[in-house]
């Protein structure tokens, strides 16, 4: 039995980019935001799963591999500064993180 | 037995030289008592700048054709290494700038995150497949996020790091997705492959295309993906916003470059638009921001703001003269905006709060270095003879006519024009105004004695300077690694 295409597979990532393009560009806690950064990460890695597996080449899972280390060390930092700014007790919302502006 | 790729050890000599630097400055704090951090994590940082810069010149004099390494992942030629000399001196200079900056701890981990950025853009731009290029990005990218937060006492400091995260994040993954698309319609990811594989559908390669522009874009801070830069540079620290002015356009641009000449030279109708765009965007908006700012550091990003669209105005000429043209304006550009940024960052820490052009009168009198190498730099950034900014502006301009794109030198002569304006407000602040805020400075009379900072600012102005003077021998080089792409 066949299963879906590869279509699918794309719809879904695409869908999953803008659903993270979306929340990143419209949510306000920083938490979502860096939550809506990793579901636009892991879309891209379903495209280059999806592509690789077409293919029959390995290239684009080991990327897929080595993105999820790097997603991985950004989301640490991301919530690193969001707890440096929690104990500051600076407001943990984007738009009101508005000291610097000209 | 696995069959493994051999590695050449000398072409990735630089990357390791500022590893190993990172890595020992970082164990310094742990082991070393607290008041040598500082000196020894400095001293290693500074080493292993300049032996990165020794060895990537070495690299340079004997490559003289390239070569793809590690199984078709990295490249060693003389445009990787060109770029590696920029960016190892920017490093060290940075060091120098950075060596008396006011902050509490944090020393030994400054100096091992800024040589383990500067390790990932010299990683960065010897790259030729789309693995190293997201890892390289992500390497130096990683490193810059902490060290805008670094002095994390300062408000503005959190959120510059958190905002360039956030953006710089939503830029990579952007760059990500494209290089998914582009894979799924060549099937390779190596640069030189995807330039010959049968592409299987022109939509997802175009639109892999454009997303890794875009991503880049978000680096070199083009007009429309500069948003975060006034910000950030604003916040950081200004050695860091020194360095990541200098050293990542520099890494960001080389890359682009790299990218498009290499893996969509049949695109490059297209792509030579597309950057015409970004060029345009970055021109008008960089300078017609620039006008309205007070605070010296927003203007100075909003100048290199500007400074990108001219160096992408070499790329969208897409002729080995504007690959020339490019190599040459970094020159001058890192040395002019690593300089701007020290004097900024001496005044900073004469009068303990951010500077603006108020704060800058008198500065030409009270400080006559200061001030001289100040007006140096600004005359340099719009292009006036005697420094190197004329010859950059000269060359980008020449390679673009010669490539038929009249039109955008147009552009570029108009924002040269528009430029002048404010980096002249900057000299006619510093020495056509007194006024109370001479008295602002602190009690006490002069300032500690920086001589780090001072040398710093004296090899800014001996760069923008000598590179007018040694215009020949830079071209000649310059030309030389630009010959090693396919053009």
């Amino acid at each position: 039995m066949d299963g879906p295409d590869i279509g699918w597979y794309l719809i879904v990532a695409a869908l999953m980019f803008g659903i993270g393009a979306l929340g990143v560009m419209m949510r306000r806690s920083p938490l979502i935001v860096l939550l809506s950064l990793e579901i636009m990460i892991n879309a891209a890695n379903l495209t280059f799963i999806a592509f690789a597996r077409q293919q029959g080449d390995l290239g684009g899972q080991i990327f897929a591999l080595s993105v999820m280390a790097v997603a991985a060390a950004e989301v640490a930092i991301g919530l690193g500064l969001i707890v440096a700014m929690a104990r500051r007790r600076i407001a943990l919302d984007v738009d009101q993180a508005s000291a610097l502006r000209g | 037995m696995i069959d493994t790729p051999s590695v050449d050890w000398l072409a990735l000599s630089p990357t390791v030289a500022l590893l190993c630097a990172s890595g020992v400055a970082l164990l310094a704090t742990v082991i070393v008592p607290a008041w040598m951090r500082r000196g020894i994590a400095a001293a290693t940082a500074l080493a292993g700048f300049v032996v990165a810069a020794v060895l990537a010149g070495i690299v340079f004099d004997e490559t003289p054709t390239p070569e793809i390494l590690l199984d078709g992942s990295m490249v060693r030629d003389q445009l990787a290494a060109f770029a590696q000399v920029v960016l190892a001196v920017t490093g060290a200079v940075v060091v120098l700038v950075s060596w008396s900056e006011d902050r509490r701890d944090n020393h030994g981990e400054y100096y091992a995150l800024l040589a383990a950025a500067g390790a990932g853009m010299v990683f960065f731009v010897g790259a030729e497949n789309l693995m190293t290029l997201f890892l390289g990005l992500e390497w130096f990218s990683l490193c810059l996020y902490i060290l805008v937060a670094i002095d994390s006492e300062r408000e503005t400091s959190l959120e510059a790091g958190l905002k360039y995260l956030i953006v710089g994040g939503f830029g990579s993954a952007v760059l990500l997705f494209g290089a998914a698309f582009v894979y799924g319609a060549t099937g390779e990811l190596s640069f030189a492959e995807i330039a010959v594989a049968d592409t299987t559908s022109d939509a997802f390669l175009l639109t892999g295309l454009a997303m890794i522009l875009a991503g880049l874009a978000f680096k070199v801070s083009a007009a429309p993906f500069h948003m975060w830069t006034p910000d950030v540079y604003q916040g950081a620290p200004s050695s860091v916003t020194a360095f990541m002015a200098a050293a990542t356009k520099t890494a960001a641009l080389v890359v682009t470059l790299r990218v498009l000449v290499t893996a969509f030279p049949d695109q490059s109708e297209i792509w030579t638009i597309a950057v015409a765009v970004l060029v345009c965007a970055s021109l008008v908006w960089g300078n017609l921001a620039a006008l309205a700012q007070s605070d010296v550091k927003r203007l100075l990003a909003y100048s290199s703001i500007s400074h990108a669209g001219f160096m992408l105005m070499a790329i969208a000429a897409n002729s080995e003269r504007g690959g020339e043209a490019l190599l040459y304006y970094l020159v001058p550009y890192t040395a002019m905006s690593v300089g701007a940024f020290a004097v900024v960052a001496a005044r900073e820490r004469e009068l303990g709060r951010p500077v603006t052009l108020e704060s800058l009168a008198g500065l030409g009198w009270e400080r006559p270095w200061h001030g001289i190498a100040m007006w140096t730099f600004m005359l340099g950034m719009a292009g006036f003879p005697l420094t190197g900014g004329m010859f950059g502006k000269l060359f980008v301009f020449s390679a673009a006519y010669d490539s038929g794109d009249w039109w955008l030198v147009l552009v570029g002569v108009a924002a040269t024009a528009v430029s002048l304006a404010y980096y002249l407000n900057v000299v006619r602040w510093m020495y056509m105004r007194t006024g109370p805020e001479l008295r602002l400075v602190p009690a006490g009379g002069s300032p500690p004695r920086d001589s780090a900072l001072s040398v710093a600012i004296g090899a800014g102005v001996l760069v923008t300077v000598g590179s007018f003077f040694a215009v020949q021998p830079i071209l000649d080089v310059a030309a030389d690694a630009a010959a090693s792409l396919p053009f």
